[in-house]
């Protein structure tokens, strides 16, 4: 590996953004509380005196659950553009918009995650069919 | 069937079903994940939201937090360490978001520095650019576990906990690594480095202070044992099977030892009676 003077100031440059970023983290506060990631993470084993580090784990779940959401918004809104009825409907649907278990399965798809929700139980395979084909 | 719920008025889940709270065993964290994960959907523009489509999501956030601790904590046990640090935590990161994929995943290994990631700049970024979202609830702390406590002291004792015997000598100190880990060329942990140090937290100045270097105490209490075969005498009045007592000099030894006489002689006389 060739070590350049110019890529020694980087790497300083890159520790000293990289401390002023672990700083700012003790200045905000994330949504999960620290005690609720500490749980979590002590679950899995990981144990360090260090809060930046816990307020960092933090915020990279925030970072991704607001992502996932704000991707099922998009799918909300999209849904709601293609079906444009009256004036008055495309109103109250801006209002209430409903964080669905649709939505949330496709934006989750795309972060690997597979969500699969079952439209409705029935008591057996052959229930709902016209009783004239139902072999008996 | 859709349940509806209103965000802004979130107190405790009057309307759990059963099913959904048999599948999770940790039921206080995840309403309390179940809260925060609500707050964030507000943030992002959700009025309202289903309940089985917000028990998903924060069944996706606790697995993400567990997952990114696992991978952590994994990094760090392979590279001979007992606690992780940043750089196993950013490579925990780089694991879970390869699957979305982020600026510079093709070099991740090359000569730039490891930690100049997009994952970390991005998350740079929103702290930055995101308000913050203070959680809706106050929680109590835990009470203080005995284990956090590790700095040794003569009233160490107390802190221990009851499992472990009184008499047996105090733990050595391994909390101050610079002590420990001192090479000959002056290199030091990339943590403890200075530009890193100087945002350090309280918690790594407490466990610096007052370190013995990794070694036990010279002086430590002698410790004499009585053992009675076949009778059982409570020396110290605290438990029938207690054989064993402690001494520091010959005075209390005297002591002592007049007391168990004076038991055994207590036990005889009762025995006659």
């Amino acid at each position: 590996m060739n070590h350049n003077p110019q890529s020694s100031d980087g790497k300083h440059d890159d520790d000293s953004a990289l401390s002023d970023f672990l700083a700012s983290l003790m200045d905000y506060t994330p949504t999960i509380p620290d005690e609720l990631v500490e749980h979590y993470l002590s679950k899995s084993g990981f144990q360090s005196p260090d809060v930046r580090l816990i307020r960092l784990v933090a915020v990279a779940t925030q970072k991704f659950v607001a992502e996932v959401a704000s991707d099922a918004l998009m799918h909300c809104k999209a849904r709601q553009a293609a079906v444009v009825k009256d004036k008055r409907d495309k109103q109250q649907k801006d209002k209430r918009l409903i964080l669905t278990m649709d939505d949330l399965s496709k934006s989750l798809r795309e972060y690997g995650v597979n969500v699969k929700h079952q439209e409705y139980f029935a008591d057996s395979p052959s229930t709902g069919i016209d009783p004239a084909s139902r072999e008996e | 069937m859709r349940m509806k719920k209103l965000k802004s008025r979130r107190k405790s889940n009057t309307l759990t079903h059963p099913q959904h709270e048999a599948t999770n065993p940790c039921d206080f964290s995840f309403h309390i994940t179940k809260v925060a994960v609500a707050q964030i959907c507000r943030s992002v523009g959700f009025g309202r939201s289903q309940v089985t489509a917000l028990n998903t999501l924060t069944l996706v956030a606790t697995k993400y937090l567990e997952t990114l601790g696992r991978s952590a904590t994994s990094f760090s046990g392979a590279a001979n360490r007992a606690q992780p640090n940043l750089l196993d935590l950013t490579n925990a990161l780089h694991d879970i978001s390869l699957h979305v994929g982020f600026k510079g995943v093709g070099t991740l290994y090359g000569d730039d520095c490891f930690l100049k990631s997009a994952v970390l700049e991005d998350l740079s970024g929103f702290v930055r650019s995101t308000d913050e979202i203070p959680f809706a609830k106050p929680i109590g702390r835990p009470k203080e576990r005995e284990t956090e406590d590790s700095k040794p002291s003569q009233g160490g004792n107390l802190q221990r906990g009851g499992h472990i015997p009184e008499w047996l000598p105090v733990f050595p100190d391994v909390g101050n690594k610079e002590q420990c880990n001192k090479r000959v060329s002056g290199e030091t942990l990339w943590e403890n480095s200075a530009s890193v140090l100087r945002h350090e937290t309280e918690e790594f100045q407490e466990k610096r202070d007052g370190s013995n270097g990794g070694k036990l105490s010279k002086e430590r209490r002698r410790v004499k044992f009585w053992i009675k075969g076949g009778k059982r005498v409570d020396m110290n009045r605290c438990s029938g099977n207690n054989l064993f007592s402690q001494s520091r000099d010959e005075e209390a030894e005297h002591k002592k030892s007049k007391e168990k006489q004076t038991l055994v002689y207590q036990r005889r006389r009762k025995k006659v009676q």
